[in-house]
């Protein structure tokens, strides 16, 4: 076969994986879903548009970024570490979920979802926002316009965003250090 | 008077092929929810039973296999760890015979290992299921693939698959392929649809008031079928003394009559209306694993679906009659989503097809977007003629006809159903003296259109509402008063004649909204805004609408178990979507028995404790009235998860199920722990009834006695023999059916159910232990049956749950772009199951028609979806930002009693906001629009 491949390694959530050989042109949702098996970052446009498939990439000088994994490809990725919605949570040796994030946990008391295909993206982006803003904190007065410009791209079909936004405003104000104000 | 049953599912073929061909099936075609272990911690019921997230929610938030999507080979258990991977090759053309593919675009290295084009099914004798398995003949098309030779019925349809054993290959493929020109198209022949679908009219006059009886409606008489001369509708002639359908057409000619000859004293309202086809774009697209185990003719799928029975059953169909072996199709399904257009699509038949060609290897089949706007069912387009008569001295209404005309491209689908179903909601929430409505369902070469959220009543009603706006507007009066004015109220009849179960409550909703700040504020908040903000202009606008729920056929489910240690186990044919019906269904066992299920089984097809047949169906009341003579027979074995059916539907089997268990079982387990001692122990003085029947804490206690442990009741249960398992079918068509049952150790019992079995305990009688032969149950044959008319069918609906929806926008009148402000909503929908659910099918309903109203809109035919070139990137959907996500408001009227049913809602929720934006737009601008989605392009040149 002379599709062209590379061999490359990363790590995702925290543990390395690789060298694989990977073809130069696919995208990084493939690898992750057919190559890993991590299936959580979700497929839904193809063209960068609906943000069900983000994931982190912790980049060195930036932070962490969020990253549409349907348009960029799995070799941009290649010895950078990156997180998946399957790293979120604290799980134990099984795989069992024993803690989630401060997100998770507030997306599913706020029944943020119905059904669930573009919650690991919200998770995704409210996370990288969290961390954003524990570096930059904003005015407590803005934080309605800054998680609407952080989430603005993020596609729900089901719940109408509400309870996704409402859930993330409480997160922001009752994580200490996000806001100033 | 069949094919209007709505999604109900004959199983008469299917039967007949089963008992031919393939006998075993009905035990072994089966459908579950994968298993999930992580998904089972009982985290989400706190220790006080109070619900603290959905059953699903751990799941779904850290990214667990949880959607049909995200499985490959190597996760089912018992499949083959290495899978192939499939893609369709579509016809972007309807108006040229197919020729040939050319895939030398792939080069020598990405040819298909495996090519399957239309003759080789043909040959292997597949089609698409048809017969009795599905709703009415043809209801998936003639064939999967365009043969050689033809035309395809309608764009998008496919014409090729190829199979790639290797993902990288197939991944560089798919690439290499999209928006690539691969079919070779032969003789140019011209658009070659089916026949038109179908076409149907009710009809009523009413008496001299509300309360006299109607002179002709559809309840008594018919829905009148009409048939196509063409692009033409005939109806039956219209004779006073005819046939059901003749009266229907004769009283149609009198309200004609009428409205031709009205005096200047009456408002008559003449407008056309459009209503755009939708892509419901439901995130996860359409997919399926299937793996043909050849060997042993087992047929291993995991399909996206809202509907297994129906794909399972079908399926079995379609391969039963092949020269592919069957023995069994076993049928997994994931958490899905789909608002309607995964219940009964034809895409899972693909996903069958690909697994049978995939030599020996499971083979997945998973649109991308592009393929899914290709492929997936949309919601039909409709053009609208109304008609509104209006006194203008009593502004009560006099006379409404509509002619409502839908698109249903290449396949018949629920075409007609949908037809008719938005025909009975058009009269909104009003009452008609007379109104004539009629549908035309007709057929294109465009993708074919379906089951939808709203089905048809969305276009309808909305129609009706700008019409109503349009009418106060002309009358000089208040919008919402001359609402008010005419409102159906209980016991006034719909437009078949028939009465509402319950109350209605929308009078309640109208009166509430009338005097909210927005509406009675809306003259001076205009002007303040307009004055604040240059450039705009600012509008309020209101609508109200109550749909039905549930369908003509709703068969429902549940089994219920108690094990001698205490747990409670449940069995259940519904499965979800999104919506949360899993967790509901958890919390109607927990309202009754105290505690939700510890463990719980979700999209069951295969139903050993429950031997029912729908087969064959009843299309008439002698065939009823013979049928259910037969205590195994049933006018619907399962519905699937669609029309807003699992609040009410699926929640009276599950609620009739633990009252059961609760009245066989745990009560007379109680009784005689109480009882011990002399006297009658300390149950002997008090007595207390079962209706004092209460759970504290997860205790049973009753008028003041020792309240006791699950452990405790299930062992007494078990030692003496009681009931405790119960599994209960209940049947509606717009009524529930009840039966009476020789209910062992408790005597003849009328219940609102059709079919009962039961467990006994391991003390009962070796003659009871001998008679647990249904799946370790004992099928209790029933003594006697009362099923709702047939003529209920007539009926369209009888449930309904509305809401009233106030929108405020502004429009900018340098782009014409609209921004919603704020809008608050009022919905009825008895008791609430779990409000944080309906609190969010209310914004995501909000959401839908605001997308509806503003943003989404696709061509039908050769510039639509159907060419292969649609995603989000062009189909706008609503993002947050569209929504007004922190200052819209909802409240749901508190229910009459808490014995109020809880009722369907994820529909209607979305209808009100789309007329009451075009209601506000016009507030804003002072123009009306008269078509979906109201554009920028539109409202500015509206504004020059």
């Amino acid at each position: 076969v002379t599709i062209p491949h590379q061999p490359m390694s990363l790590a995702v959530n925290g543990e390395a994986v690789g060298p694989v050989d990977v073809p130069t042109d696919m995208m990084m949702i493939d690898f992750l879903h057919d190559y890993l098996g991590l299936t959580g970052s979700r497929f839904g446009c193809g063209q960068g548009i609906c943000h069900a498939c983000t994931i982190i990439l912790d980049d060195p000088a930036e932070g962490a970024v969020e990253m549409r994994t349907c348009i960029t490809a799995a070799h941009f990725f290649a010895g950078k570490k990156v997180r998946t919605i399957e790293g979120h949570a604290t799980r134990d040796a099984a795989g069992n979920v024993v803690k989630l994030t401060p997100v998770q946990q507030a997306f599913i008391e706020n029944f943020a979802f119905q059904c669930g295909y573009c919650t690991p993206g919200f998770v995704t982006g409210t996370q990288v926002l969290l961390e954003r803003l524990r570096r930059a904190p904003v005015p407590r007065a803005d934080v309605e316009k800054t998680i609407e410009q952080a989430l603005a791209p993020h596609i729900c079909r089901c719940t109408g965003y509400v309870r996704y936004y409402e859930a993330v405003r409480s997160v922001i104000l009752n994580t200490p250090g996000l806001v100033r104000g | 008077v069949a094919k209007l049953s709505r999604r109900g599912f004959v199983l008469g073929g299917i039967a007949a092929g089963v008992t031919i061909r393939v006998n075993f099936l009905p035990q072994a075609a089966r459908a579950d929810v994968i298993g999930n272990p992580r998904d089972a911690t009982p985290s989400w019921i706190a220790p006080d039973g109070r619900l603290r997230f959905r059953m699903d929610a751990v799941a779904k938030v850290t990214g667990d296999k949880t959607f049909a999507r995200d499985f490959r080979a190597k996760d089912m258990p018992g499949w083959p760890a290495q899978q192939s991977h499939a893609l369709l090759i579509r016809a972007t053309r309807a108006d040229a015979a197919f020729d040939s593919l050319d895939l030398s675009i792939l080069g020598a290295d990405l040819q298909p290992d495996r090519l399957v084009l239309g003759d080789e099914l043909v040959r292997d004798g597949l089609a698409p299921p048809d017969g009795a398995v599905v709703v009415a003949p043809g209801f998936y098309g003639d064939t999967l693939f365009v043969l050689k030779g033809h035309t395809p019925r309608l764009l998008g349809q496919p014409v090729g698959l190829l199979i790639y054993r290797d993902f990288a290959r197939f991944a560089t493929a798919r690439r290499r392929l999209r928006f690539a020109d691969v079919v070779r198209w032969g003789t140019v022949t011209g658009y070659q649809p089916p026949a038109h679908y179908g076409a149907g009219r009710s009809v009523r006059i009413g008496g001299a008031t509300p309360a006299d009886p109607d002179l002709y409606a559809p309840l008594s008489g018919t829905i009148a079928s009409g048939h196509f001369d063409g692009d033409r509708v005939v109806w039956p002639g219209a004779h006073a003394d005819g046939t059901a359908g003749e009266r229907a057409i004769a009283a149609a000619a009198t309200i004609a009559a009428d409205i031709d000859s009205a005096s200047p004293d009456a408002l008559v309202l003449k407008r056309r209306f459009y209503s755009q086809s939708v892509d419901a774009s439901a995130m996860e697209p359409d997919n399926g694993l299937v793996w043909y185990e050849s060997g042993r003719g087992i047929l291993h799928a995991m399909i996206a679906t809202q509907s297994p029975y129906e794909v399972a059953t079908a399926a079995t169909a379609m391969v039963a009659i092949s020269r592919f072996d069957l023995t069994e199709v076993d049928l997994s399904i994931g958490y899905t989503v789909g608002y309607g257009t995964k219940d009964h699509s034809i895409f899972p038949y693909y996903c069958m097809i690909a697994g049978l060609y995939g030599e020996g290897r499971p083979v997945r089949l998973a649109n991308d977007r592009f393929e899914q706007f290709q492929m997936g069912l949309k919601r039909h387009a409709f053009w609208i003629d109304n008609t509104l008569v209006v006194d203008r001295a009593t502004q009560t209404f006099k006379a409404m006809r509509g002619v409502f005309r839908c698109d249903g491209g290449g396949r018949r689908n629920f075409s007609p159903e949908v037809g008719f179903v938005g025909m009975v909601a058009a009269q909104g929430v009003y009452y008609l003296p007379q109104s004539d409505f009629s549908y035309e369902a007709r057929a294109s070469h465009a993708v074919d259109a379906g089951s939808t959220r709203g089905f048809g009543t969305l276009q309808t009603m909305a129609a009706t509402e700008m019409m109503v706006d349009e009418a106060a507007e002309l009358l000089g009066v208040d919008a919402i008063a001359l609402r008010l004015k005419n409102v159906l109220r209980s016991g006034m009849r719909n437009s078949q004649g028939a009465v509402a179960g319950g109350m209605l409550r929308d009078d309640e909703i109208l009166a509430q909204m009338q005097t909210h700040p927005l509406w009675t504020g809306r003259t001076q908040l205009k002007a303040a805004y307009e004055a604040k903000h240059p450039g705009t202009r600012y509008g309020i606008g209101f609508a109200q609408v109550h749909k039905d729920f549930g369908s003509v056929a709703e068969g429902a489910i549940t089994t219920l178990t108690l094990d001698p240690a205490g747990l409670l186990s449940m069995r259940q044919h519904g499965n979800d979507m999104g919506t949360g019906m899993t967790t509901s269904q958890a919390m109607i066992v927990a309202e009754v028995l105290g505690r939700a299920p510890d463990a719980y089984r979700f999209g069951i097809v295969d139903w050993p404790e429950m031997p029912l047949s729908d087969a064959p169906g009843a299309g008439t009341q002698d065939e009823q009235d013979t049928l259910s003579q037969n205590p195994r027979w049933t006018p619907c074995f399962l519905t699937s998860m669609s029309s807003s059916n699992s609040a009410f539907f699926i929640g009276h089997a599950t609620r009739e199920a633990a009252r059961a268990l609760l009245h066989f079982g745990l009560w007379p387990a109680a009784v005689a722990i109480w009882s011990a001692g002399p006297g009658g122990g300390q149950f002997g003085p008090v007595a207390p009834d079962v209706t004092e029947a209460r759970f504290v804490d997860g205790h049973l206690t009753a008028g003041g006695m020792e309240p006791l442990s699950y452990p405790r009741l299930a062992k007494a249960a078990h030692a003496l023999g009681l009931i405790t398992g119960v599994s209960v079918h209940s049947f509606n068509r717009w009524q529930f059916s009840e039966a009476i049952f020789d209910v062992p150790t408790v005597g003849p019992t009328r219940l609102p159910i059709d079919a009962l079995s039961l467990r006994y305990g391991a003390g009962t009688t070796p003659e009871r232990k001998a008679a647990m032969t249904a799946g370790g149950f004992h099928f209790i044959d029933r003594q006697q049956v009362f099923y709702p008319e047939v003529a209920r069918m007539n009926a369209g609906v009888t449930y309904y749950s509305g809401i009233g929806t106030l929108v405020e926008l502004a429009v900018d009148t340098a782009t014409g772009k609209v921004d919603i402000l704020s809008h608050h909503s009022v919905l009825e929908c008895g008791n609430q199951i779990v409000p944080e659910l309906v609190s969010g099918q209310i914004q995501g309903g909000l959401a839908m028609g605001i997308g509806h109203a503003l943003h989404e809109d696709l061509p039908l035919y050769e510039d639509g979806p159907g060419n292969g070139t649609w995603n989000w990137n062009r189909y706008r959907l609503p993002h947050g930002g569209d929504v007004a996500v922190w200052t819209q408001t909802t409240a749901v009227l508190p229910p009459l009693s808490n014995t109020d049913p809880p009722k369907g809602m994820a529909e209607v929720v979305m209808i009100a906001v789309v007329p009451a934006i075009a209601n506000a737009v016009t507030h804003a601008i002072g123009k009306r629009f008269y078509a979906t989605p109201i554009t920028a392009d539109q409202i500015l040149e509206a504004l020059t």
